[in-house]
């Protein structure tokens, strides 16, 4: 009979165990670096207002330089801005060590997740479907049979509509030039709908016209934090700071001042 | 004495057979359930073989013909990283029923030839294939050095001379495989921006020493060749610049170096940016008109007589790009440039607007500059095309 002791029960757990604290220790993960430093690098491209601009005074402003500021203040640091970015030189930033994260109204990527990691999303640019403030029965795109939808010609809430007014009866597909002639179109009952993107429909509610957002995004743009893939307790914090603020109140506060809307 | 070693002899013997017997037996055993192991494992294997999806069968069909109102109508197609058969073929064939007679593709020298001498025309044939049935016109687009043609640590877009001849063979090759099937070769990329040029500075004389090397060996493979040249990035870049040098001067600079024998027509990249198609042409101004500012350095240098190819160019509707513009803008300069060149451009053959698809969104800018998206819907730019091309019906 065998009496040599199984190794192999024990050495799996302790390899998986020091690979855990390998992980969890790893020399590159910033986070300890940043409180170390009392320093958060926030990368942006300033040039997309209202998410991230310079102002007349040269001032740094928008809904990212806000948030960047408030997430540093909660983690217990001080936020420096890189805002002098290209966009296609953002993920670069991260790679080349310039920047712990960007925070530039940057889409979640699937195709960068093998070196960049994503925090949970802060705003959701897709397209939004805009009624007038009255209306009570238009919840969502299956509604629309029979009525007429405002778009702005050539953009993804026309492809989306075009694809609709292949299934669904009698919708009648209206372009207009802007996204703002769609709102308008609404206002004065020329369209039932419009289907524009969340900023445009934020952005014309926020100036007052009649109208309301209805349902559910109809696409999905989701802006969120990135980061080097590695710096695992780095997104855990940004996380959990992006969650309080949710909670209590914070990123709607922001998202509503500079985004406008209800 | 003798007796007792001898039955402790036969004893050891019995001992030791039977030992053997034991093992044989665990063997047996061992060996019967590890076959039965083996039969569970591919019994398995052929559950899940036999669960796979089926093969989408592909069938080039009967050879179609491009209906179009204007037969410069073309797109840039980016099929080089597509690898399922019936995307390739329908890619292809929303391009002709958008009612575009050409189409650019890339075909890389370094996934062709990744060894010397051995080539590997399995995915070319298969695009070439597809094009051809769906009646199109390819303009090959070569470059993309091979790890064995450059020194380490280069980009894919570094060539020393002494490569020249290897990739005017592989030039060569591509037209002998294709004779009749595909004419017009565009030799490099950009070659007037840095990193189209492996990260140096650039240099029109050496590129147009690889001219004089492909130039010979393209027509030898084939008499009927169009060999295009520069295919240049608009840029205003100052001479000196270490991203590149803009290419009204670049231009000068291979007419300078002796480029006129070896190419016979100009590939062109006409960005309109934030212009529309009309706007006018200036030295200081990159636009779709730049066009004719290259045309007239052609015409200066004696090459009135060569026809140009627009092979990269149109408009992007990306939200937050400073060059971009609205989509509605975008719709209508894509048809108004189509139409400009008919009108106005006689020595244009062809207006190949970038870019027809993507085979997986890209998330930036670049998705903005597609006709459809990469699950085949088409978008207002392509069906506005299509209706533009009397293929709305």
């Amino acid at each position: 009979m065998n009496n040599r002791p199984h190794l192999t029960p024990c050495i799996l757990p302790s390899c998986l165990l020091a690979l855990l604290l390998l992980v969890s220790c790893s020399p590159a993960d910033r986070l300890d670096r940043i409180l170390e430093t009392g320093i958060l690098r926030v990368g942006m491209d300033a040039s997309y207002p209202p998410f991230e601009s310079i102002d007349g005074e040269g001032n740094l402003v928008g809904l990212d330089v806000d948030l960047g500021r408030e997430l540093a203040r909660r983690l217990g640091v001080e936020a420096r801005f890189v805002a002098n970015l290209s966009y296609d030189g953002l993920y670069d930033a991260l790679t080349a060590d310039q920047v712990d994260v960007v925070i530039s109204a940057l889409y979640v990527d699937p195709m960068r997740m093998a070196d960049f990691a994503y925090s949970r999303s802060y705003f959701n640019a897709g397209q939004v479907l805009v009624v007038r403030a009255d209306t009570t029965d238009i919840a969502e795109m299956a509604d629309l049979a029979g009525r007429t939808l405002a778009v702005e010609w050539g953009s993804e809430g026309d492809v989306v509509a075009r694809t609709w007014a292949r299934r669904l009866a009698g919708l009648t597909v209206l372009p207009c030039q802007t996204s703002e002639e769609a709102l308008a179109r609404v206002t004065s009952g020329e369209a039932d709908a419009a289907l524009v993107d969340h900023l445009s429909a934020l952005a014309g509610i926020g100036q007052g016209l009649p109208l309301q957002m209805v349902g559910d995004p109809v696409t999905d743009a989701l802006y969120a934090v990135a980061l080097r893939r590695q710096d695992s307790a780095l997104l855990r914090a940004i996380n959990n700071a992006l969650t309080a603020m949710e909670e209590d109140g914070t990123l709607p506060r922001l998202r509503q001042r500079w985004l406008g809307g209800p | 004495m003798v007796n007792h070693l001898f039955r402790t002899f036969r004893a050891f013997r019995a001992f030791r057979a039977f030992r053997a017997f034991r093992v044989f037996r665990a063997f047996r055993v061992f060996r019967a359930f590890r076959a039965f192991r083996v039969f569970r494992l591919l019994l398995f294997l052929l559950t899940l073989w036999s669960l796979r999806p089926p093969r989408v069968l592909v069938v080039v069909g009967p050879p179609q013909e491009v209906h179009t109102t204007n037969p410069l109508v073309g797109i840039h197609t980016r099929l080089t990283d597509e690898v399922e058969e019936w995307k390739i073929q329908r890619t292809l064939q929303m391009v002709r029923e958008m009612g575009a007679p050409w189409i650019v593709e890339f075909f890389p020298w370094a996934y062709i030839e990744p060894r010397p001498g051995q080539f590997d025309w399995g995915h070319s044939d298969m695009v070439i294939r597809h094009a051809r049935a769906q009646g199109l016109t390819v303009i090959a687009r070569m470059g993309f050095v091979p790890e064995w043609a450059r020194p380490k640590d280069t980009t894919f877009n570094y060539m020393d001379p002494e490569f020249y001849d290897e990739f005017a063979a592989f030039v060569a090759a591509f037209l002998a495989r294709y004779r009749g099937q595909v004419n017009h070769v565009i030799i490099w990329n950009e070659p007037n921006l840095s990193l189209e040029w492996g990260y140096r500075p650039v240099d029109p004389v050496a590129y147009t020493e690889m001219l004089r090397a492909v130039y010979p060996a393209a027509h030898a493979a084939n008499p009927d060749a169009v060999v295009l040249a520069g295919a240049l990035a608009p840029t205003l870049e100052p001479p000196g610049s270490a991203v590149g040098l803009n290419d009204l001067d670049y231009l000068k600079g291979m007419y300078a170096a002796g480029a006129a024998p070896y190419f016979d027509a100009l590939a062109v990249h006409a960005y309109g940016t934030n212009f529309p198609p009309e706007a006018d042409p200036a030295p200081d101004v990159v636009n779709f008109r730049r066009t004719e500012l290259l045309r007239a350095i052609m015409e200066v240098h004696g090459d009135g007589h060569k026809p140009v190819y627009i092979t990269e160019g149109g408009w992007n509707d990306h939200p937050r790009w400073a060059r971009a513009v609205r989509p509605a803008q975008r719709v209508a300069y894509t048809v108004g440039a189509y139409e400009w060149a008919r009108q106005h451009w006689p020595w244009c053959r062809a207006v190949a607007f970038w870019a027809f698809r993507y085979p997986a969104p890209l998330h930036n800018f670049q998705d903005y500059s597609t006709f459809v998206t990469d699950d085949f819907r088409p978008k207002p730019v392509y069906l506005a095309v299509q209706e533009y091309t009397g293929n709305d019906q």
